[in-house]
């Protein structure tokens, strides 16, 4: 086994884990307080890219300046459209059914609006930090006497990583440590109860929908700065890794998901450098069945919640 | 001026062709324990949730210290004074208990410190201090009920809505239970109180009303309700 190649995997899948964790968060937040299946997550993920790359195509800002307006705009965008597209589905019998379509519907509209915009094209997110690479490590000799190897990561890729890492310390605190964020996980274990102890569900809810809106939105600035490209139809796979994540860290957990996304990450990059690339692909969905079948709660779920 | 704190006007509820709550009319007073009985399906459940916001009545008027509450949410009727305990506890399971008392504090204006204060002062009063850092799914059935009973004190409601506080609970947690309502009774609390325990409801009620098929069939004293052929034929049968 090449050592090096596995350092360099597992660098990327802490990069790639860490934007799955935000995905699965942000999901799991959605999902729980709202019982929203939001199957559009994909493309309010992609919105914070292409925003990205519009202020990097017309103001010519690295897409680490995207972070805060992003945040900022797609959080007031997210509680806005609670209030157009959410209440009424939580008056039909099956909301979860209802909102899978309705945000199936919207993922389309949304593909739609950034196709008509961008174009179908998979654009590059052009822009560097000085230096363009880290060299993490040099494992000596590791192809022979004398030929050093480099565990090299861009730049953009650690900051991107760091600015994750901010994101995921204040999500937590935030869930465990305020109020609000207190009453968010008691309506993800029980909505009704959360209304009988004097909370307004809907503006809770909305505050919800706002913020995985803009956990979304952020996810989307920095998977452009570490991919680093755009694709007007790459929201149904982030969607897909967003539900896996939640299966795996277990649904109500947000936390569970934080963890279960950089797992879910480590084991697919590690993969794709060690296995073939149709295997790697297969590992990550093979232990999502495992779960399903042998930790329906979730791997993490249990230990998560004490 | 009026001690009256709810007053439940020909209230009726339906559920397509079944009338659950049929023109039913109670009121409670400061500080009185109203209890209310009657067989299973009698309506007692859904009066209740008629009461708190949870089912909007068909026809009717609830009425807090005079003011109208019929088609307020079950937030702002929490918020106006009513707090509430279900049948089955609804505890919020994966959070620590001092966390399950804190979320009702959410729009208090207090320093993080007085607010874990109050909630430890909350579980002291109903005998779980020592099991502040379980988690709410760990207590059994009668400890969530006492749990349950704790959340509502911490938004020091005038009007408590008590459905069957002392259904599955064993001998020395109902005593708690029992203080503690009597406590708050005593502290000018009223109770609306549902049970199928009818010793502790007879304890404590100072006024009973009977519900059968939806209806009010007898009120009054518990003397009086208890001897009320009425009652005694609903109960038992000819």
């Amino acid at each position: 086994m090449n050592e090096v190649l596995l350092l360099q995997g597992l660098v990327g899948g802490i990069v790639f884990g860490a934007i799955y964790a935000l995905i699965g968060a942000s999901l799991n937040v959605m999902v729980g307080v709202l019982r929203v299946i939001n199957f559009a997550h994909g493309e309010f993920i992609l919105a914070g890219s292409f925003f990205a790359y519009a202020m990097l195509m017309g103001l010519g800002l690295n897409p680490l300046y995207a972070v805060a307006p992003v945040a900022v705009l797609f959080f007031l965008a997210g509680y806005g459209a609670y209030f157009v597209l959410i209440p009424r589905l939580q008056r039909s019998d099956e909301p979860e059914t209802s909102s899978f379509l309705l945000m199936f519907g919207v993922s389309l509209m949304m593909i739609a609006v950034l196709t008509w915009i961008f174009e179908a094209d998979i654009r590059p997110v052009n822009f560097s930090f000085d230096p363009i690479n880290v060299t993490l490590l040099v494992v000596e000799d590791a192809y022979g006497p004398g030929r050093d190897g480099r565990v090299i990561v861009p730049t953009a890729r650690i900051v991107a990583l760091a600015v994750n890492a901010l994101m995921i310390i204040a999500l937590t605190w935030f869930l465990y440590r305020t109020l609000t964020g207190k009453a968010m996980r008691a309506a993800i274990m029980n909505r009704d109860a959360v209304q009988i102890v004097g909370i307004d569900v809907h503006h809770l809810s909305a505050t919800a929908f706002g913020l995985a809106t803009a956990i979304a939105g952020v996810t989307g600035v920095l998977l452009a700065m570490v991919v680093p490209s755009v694709d007007p139809n790459g929201g149904p796979p982030l969607a897909l890794v967003g539900f896996v994540v939640i299966v795996l860290g277990g649904l109500g957990h947000p936390v569970g998901a934080l963890l279960a996304g950089v797992l879910f990450g480590v084991v697919e990059q590690v993969a794709t450098v060690m296995l073939p690339q149709a295997a790697a692909q297969m590992l990550g969905f093979v232990i999502l069945i495992a779960v399903i079948f042998f930790r329906p709660s979730g791997i993490l779920g249990l230990a998560v919640s004490r | 001026m009026s001690d009256t704190v709810l007053e439940v006007q020909a209230l009726t509820k339906r559920f397509g062709g079944l009338v659950a709550v049929d023109g039913v009319s109670l009121e409670v007073r400061k500080g009185q324990i109203v209890g209310l009985i009657g067989i299973n399906g009698a309506g007692k459940t859904t009066l209740m949730n008629c009461v708190n916001g949870i089912y909007r009545s068909d026809d009717g008027q609830v009425r807090l210290n005079n003011a109208d509450i019929t088609r307020k949410t079950p937030h702002e009727i929490a918020l106006a004074g009513v707090g509430r305990t279900f049948q089955v506890p609804r505890t919020f399971r994966r959070m620590d208990l001092i966390d399950n008392l804190m979320v009702p504090l959410l729009h208090t204006d207090a320093s993080d410190a007085d607010l874990t204060a109050r909630a430890e002062d909350g579980l002291r009063q109903v005998g779980l201090y020592e099991l502040r850092h379980n988690h709410g799914e760990e207590l059994s059935g009668g400890q969530q009920k006492l749990l349950e009973l704790a959340r509502v004190i911490m938004l020091d409601p005038e009007l408590i809505l008590l459905d069957e506080p002392f259904a599955g609970v064993n001998p020395s947690l109902c005593r708690i239970m029992l203080q503690q309502i009597e406590k708050l009774r005593d502290a000018s609390k009223s109770f609306l109180l549902v049970s199928h325990d009818l010793t502790s409801i007879y304890r404590l009620s100072d006024h009973l009303y009977v519900l059968n098929q939806g209806e009010i069939i007898a009120e009054g004293l518990v003397e009086d309700v208890q001897n009320d052929p009425v009652v005694i034929e609903a109960y038992l049968g000819n």
